[in-house]
């Protein structure tokens, strides 16, 4: 019997960066399968490619046991695929009938509005998705509006429903009855792709799942008999290369200093970092993450608490002040925010410092200044580009994040914080981060290491809280670390 | 580390995001402009042949109309001169991310302050009431254009509706002071008393035209050293390229906007009074009519580089003064000298923007 679903080997490049490196993923019909794996793993890439979003590099697509390939979204859904997006694609001012109507051919070429009506009144009946057929998109919860798109793609006929992170906008109540509607599908013969990162809902509504992590399948296994800590350890993953050798260092007095400091999307969080020591922050993208560097380096205004650096009260100083008190922040975004892709390397690491010596004099900039510290730095920092004119955009993802490590670093930063500062390098790039990072930890900055790669955080801490839900978790000591525990953690309040 | 590092060119060139997701591309840049102004003049003369007169000479004609004698030189260059002022201050806000269409009222406002300060100051002072009618009139754009930086920073409207909007306001208010205070009784229209002539501004002797050009090619210098040379025209290169990284770096978006904008409206401004100083020597109604929207042409046209909006508004002003002595000596309507402008501007748009 052939599956519903085959992938077979698939590549999916993004520039040097491999999203998709050979993945297998089967799907039968009446089984949900569950997809799981962080940000960046590869999970969103691998489904554009099944629905025909982007053509992969290489490997093959077999539905039903008829080939896809080059296909479009509109052939898969033809074929019987259909997604369901994390942002709904409905019109508000229209009704649940004619939302399903829309770009409908069954509706007919004169609308046969009663008629799709009462279909949707049944359908609806049948899945206990429990909607009004006449009452319009804008007065529904989120819930129900994702359910209006369940309910298009039952109508459509569609044979495997695709979810991406279908709970994330949802309320408890809301989340157990969308999975009870997923039984329901699942015992009328759909195949169901379940995407998520939240284990309990996995190990509630899926029958096997396949963990992804930097682009390759990490785990597969059924979901009877798993336990939640076995799910952890897969997702977090055993491969854990040795860690890099902190030299063990006794630690300086308290550099950075947070009491109760809140900030949007931020619970009043309260550390202190001292000199020669490596914080890291553990968690589940999206978890508050952002908002905490943000807070730090005074790009998300603080609500509440202190936040001190040095014994300078920096709680409300600016980004600009910041900086001068010593401040060094590698943001996770390097493409919009960390650097200004069109301009040059040599402006970009001057980005932070423009009106410093030596890029300024007066009122002037400093041309030559400029080129002369930007050739000792990309000597300095191994940054491989035609010369400092080069235009940042054309360089790679390794030797933009070395302009980044080489503006912030070069200053001598009391404390440096750094949001996925690896993410997306390849295994010399990253190590090269790393020990740049580790170097300023000797030098006796603070570091504060905020990454999704537990392994990452591992490898680089001294101490390493686990964040969830906008909130520290727990503190602990890398040589108390217990992988099981630190993967219950993250999973803990985001469940 | 093995990665290939690609060449890339070891001038730096700037990407403005203009509205709707459109930027200019960089390279290439000056080949692709006169190319597609090239082919707006082929276009043109095909045109001129459609309707029966014969392009080349018709061309001839326009060449000299616009640059065949000292007096028509000094027409052009009068007429240059607040596509220029004004197109340089459009530039450097483009290139800031702030998209000023605010031009054309900054402009008549300039022109009021200007009349408003030469028919005011006393004449004791007289030596310095052209300089006292310039700051006049730059006060006023600069005011102009802060009600709106005004708005657009505190209640987050849309630059283009606010700048756009406060234009209509304007040309009715110059209507609006003409009927009022600033009007000449007995006149058979609305414009104002003949300013003293100590506020006239003088002319270049031979030339025939007043010293505005100068001023003008003088500030779009100025305004490229602050672009490429001083820290706050890296930032606002920076606050035009992503506004994210601005932050990020630590600079006031909001100081840089109120710098772009104050500086452009102070430049239209300036520009509003030299051509009510230098040419009509009174606000006359609809005096500058049509001058600030123009003047994002040409700030397009010179692809937002204030040095490169100096020929921008010599084309167009040169153009136009042209335009007439074409329409006397060939009998083509000057009106065809504003269908080049406008195909200038597609064929130019065509050939520098693209989408992000």
């Amino acid at each position: 019997m052939t599956s519903l679903l085959e992938m077979r080997g698939i590549v999916r490049c993004f520039g040097p960066l491999r999203a998709n490196d050979g993945i297998d993923l089967t799907v039968e019909a009446g089984h949900i399968l569950g997809l799981l794996g962080e940000n960046g793993s590869g999970k969103s890439t691998l489904m554009k490619v099944l629905f025909g979003m982007l053509p992969p590099d290489a490997g093959t697509i077999a539905f039903r046991g008829r080939p896809l390939a080059g296909h479009h979204p509109r052939e898969a859904m033809e074929a019987g695929i259909a997604m369901i997006h994390q942002h709904f694609m409905l019109v508000e001012a229209m009704t649940v009938t004619e939302n399903v109507m829309l770009g409908w051919p069954d509706a007919g070429r004169i609308l046969k509005r009663g008629e799709v009506a009462e279909r949707v009144r049944e359908t609806s009946r049948r899945f206990g998705l429990d909607l009004d057929p006449h009452v319009p998109i804008a007065g529904l919860s989120l819930g129900r509006r994702q359910r209006v798109e369940i309910l298009k793609a039952i109508l459509r006929k569609a044979d495997l429903l695709i979810l991406d992170e279908p709970t994330s906008n949802l309320a408890p109540p809301e989340v157990a009855d969308l999975l009870s509607i997923l039984r329901r599908l699942k015992s009328e013969g759909k195949g169901i792709v379940f995407i998520s990162h939240k284990l309990p809902e996995v190990l509630e509504v899926c029958d096997d799942v396949v963990v992804l992590r930097a682009g390759r399948v990490t785990g597969r296994a059924p979901v009877a008999g798993a336990s939640r800590a076995q799910l952890a350890e897969m997702m977090v993953g055993r491969d854990i290369t040795a860690p890099h050798a902190l030299t063990p260092r006794e630690p300086g007095p308290s550099r950075v200093v947070a009491r109760e400091l809140s900030a949007a999307g931020l619970s009043p969080l309260s550390f202190e970092i001292r000199g020669g020591e490596i914080l890291g922050v553990a968690g589940v993208d999206g978890n508050g993450q952002l908002e905490l560097v943000d807070a730090i380096a005074g790009l998300n205004r603080a609500r509440g608490g202190t936040l001190v650096l040095d014994g300078n009260d920096i709680t409300h100083a600016s980004v600009a002040a910041r900086v001068a008190a010593g401040m060094a922040y590698m943001p996770a975004d390097r493409g919009h925010r960390a650097l200004v892709r069109d301009m040059t390397v040599a402006e970009n690491l001057m980005l932070r410092d423009s009106r410093r010596e030596p890029y300024a004099r007066g009122w002037l900039l400093d041309a030559a200044g400029r080129t002369r510290s930007a050739r000792r730095l990309m000597a300095d920092y191994d940054i491989r580009a035609a010369g400092p004119g080069a235009i940042t955009a054309r360089l790679s993802g390794g030797n933009q994040q070395k302009v980044v490590i080489a503006r912030e670093l070069d200053r001598s930063p009391a404390v440096l914080v750094a949001h996925q500062a690896a993410w997306g390098l390849d295994p010399g790039a990253t190590r090269f981060v790393l020990d740049r990072v580790i170097g300023l930890r000797d030098a006796g900055a603070a570091v504060l290491y905020v990454s999704s790669e537990l392994e990452e955080v591992l490898a680089i801490s001294d101490r390493i809280a686990v964040m969830s839900g906008g909130a520290f978790v727990a503190i602990v000591r890398r040589a108390d670390a217990d992988l099981r525990q630190i993967g219950l953690w993250m999973a803990g309040r985001a469940a | 580390m093995t990665e290939p590092t690609p060449s890339a060119p070891s001038t730096p060139v700037a990407k403005p995001r203009l509205p709707f997701g459109l930027e200019i591309s960089g390279e290439g840049l000056a080949l692709r402009i006169l190319l597609a102004v090239l082919l707006s003049i082929l276009c043109a003369a095909a045109l001129i042949a459609a309707a029966g007169h014969d392009p080349i000479s018709a061309f001839a004609a326009l060449i000299a109309g616009a640059v065949g004698t000292p007096h028509q030189i000094g027409v052009g260059l009068n007429r240059t001169t607040p596509y220029l002022l004004a197109g340089a201050g459009v530039a450097l806000c483009f290139r800031a991310g702030v998209i000023n269409i605010g031009a054309e009222g900054q402009i008549a406002v300039g022109g009021i302050g200007g009349a408003a300060a030469a028919l005011a100051w006393p004449a004791a002072l007289s030596p310095l009431a052209i300089v006292a009618a310039l700051v006049g009139g730059a006060l006023a754009g600069a005011l102009w254009s802060a009600i709106a930086t005004a708005i657009y920073l505190g209640r987050h409207v849309h630059e283009v509706l606010v700048t756009l909007l406060l234009n209509f306001v304007a040309l009715l208010l110059v209507q609006q002071v003409l009927a009022g205070p600033l009007g000449q009784t007995g006149a058979g229209f609305l414009q104002s008393p003949l300013l003293p002539r100590e506020s006239w501004l003088p002319r270049i002797p031979g030339l025939d035209a007043h010293p505005g050009f100068i001023i003008a090619a003088v500030v779009a210098a100025a305004l490229s050293l602050i672009l490429w040379r001083t820290p706050f025209g890296f930032a606002l290169r920076v606050a035009g390229s992503s506004r994210k990284a601005a932050a990020y770096a630590g600079f006031s978006l909001s100081g840089i906007t109120w710098g772009v904008m104050l500086l452009a409206g102070a430049l239209a401004g300036l520009a509003g009074a030299i051509e009510v100083m230098g040419v009509h020597h009174r606000l006359i109604e609809g005096f500058s009519l049509g001058f600030g929207f123009k003047a994002v042409t040409v700030a397009l046209l010179g692809a937002l580089e204030p040095l490169a909006v100096i020929p921008a508004a010599l084309f167009v002003g040169l153009l136009e003064a042209g335009s007439l002595s074409m329409q006397r000596q060939i009998g083509v309507p000057s009106a065809l000298v504003a269908v080049i402008e406008g195909l200038t501007m597609l064929f130019v748009l065509a050939a520098t923007v693209r989408r992000t």
